[in-house]
């Protein structure tokens, strides 16, 4: 009888070991396989959109209209070659739950890329097709490509650091001082450190280095560099 | 506890396999599809947010 107990006791505890890892697979790959179907109708999405619409607006100061934000709707996409050649996902407007679910989301308040001062971006690092799996092992130097309706945006990696959920400075027009006058144009992208986890942030800064109408000759090179 | 069930089992070896092998295919396919879903909504597992 204290035998049978046992083996069961035994039993039960390798089965759950197994029904563990089996869910550390499923939030890898399982919330992926999600999030891969929504991603392919965003981009579409985004697709069909731009092809109906006008000319270039300002590079430099796009307005909100012109990027038809609207809470998780899709209104850029984002490419970092040192994530792999074929590493894109759409930028969406919103970053709750919902949102971060499909797809990086733009932090409403912050700017818009391209403009003076700080366009945030929050994405999961794991779930949700692992967006920003990668994102601490950015380094200076790397470049993150921003596209949209009317442009493409190079910006390049100048520094990475780690905070607590808490530290609301990082969305700042001039990440870590709330209250000085931005005069850069800065991209900040968010996720969790260390995976899986809740406890701090992984915070990538990059300064833009160039924004250029969407032209087709513009976004082909941009698609050959990315 | 799996023995207990395989004794339960109806048939010969064949059937008994077959049946276990449906049960662990129903069981794994509700973790998949119903548990894990549901148990991500609950659970704080990756919160990219600030604030």
């Amino acid at each position: 009888m204290v035998r049978a107990v046992s083996r069961s006791f035994g039993e039960v505890c390798l089965t759950a070991g197994v029904i563990l890892l089996l869910y550390i697979a499923y939030l890898f790959w399982g919330t992926a396989w999600a999030a891969s179907s929504a991603q392919q109708s965003l981009a579409n999405q985004l697709n069909r959109d731009w092809a109906h619409s006008g000319g270039p607006a300002n590079p430099f100061d796009p307005s909100p209209d012109a990027l038809h934000l609207v809470t998780g709707q899709p209104f850029a996409f984002i490419k970092i070659p040192a994530f792999g050649q074929n590493w894109r996902f759409t930028i969406i407007q919103g970053t709750a739950l919902a949102q971060l679910n499909v797809s990086p989301g733009h932090v409403p308040g912050t700017q818009l890329p391209g403009q003076v001062g700080n366009f945030v971006v929050a994405g999961h690092r794991v779930t949700a097709g692992n967006p920003f799996w990668s994102e601490p092992s950015l380094r200076n130097g790397d470049l993150i490509y921003i596209q949209t309706g009317a442009n493409n945006y190079t910006y390049r990696v100048i520094g990475k650091q780690t905070v607590l959920p808490t530290n609301l400075t990082v969305l700042d027009p001039v990440p870590g001082h709330p209250h000085e006058q931005a005069t850069r144009r800065l991209i900040t992208l968010i996720t969790c450190n260390p995976a899986w986890t809740g406890t701090h942030r992984v915070i990538v800064t990059g300064v833009l280095v160039s924004a250029q109408p969407r032209v087709s000759t513009v976004s082909k090179s941009v698609k050959t560099a990315g | 506890m799996y023995e207990w069930i395989w004794q339960r089992l109806p048939g010969g070896l064949g059937g008994k396999a077959a049946t276990a092998a449906l049960i662990v295919i129903v069981a794994l396919a509700l973790l998949w599809f119903v548990v894990f879903p549901w148990a991500t909504l609950h659970l704080p597992i990756d919160q990219v947010g600030v604030g």
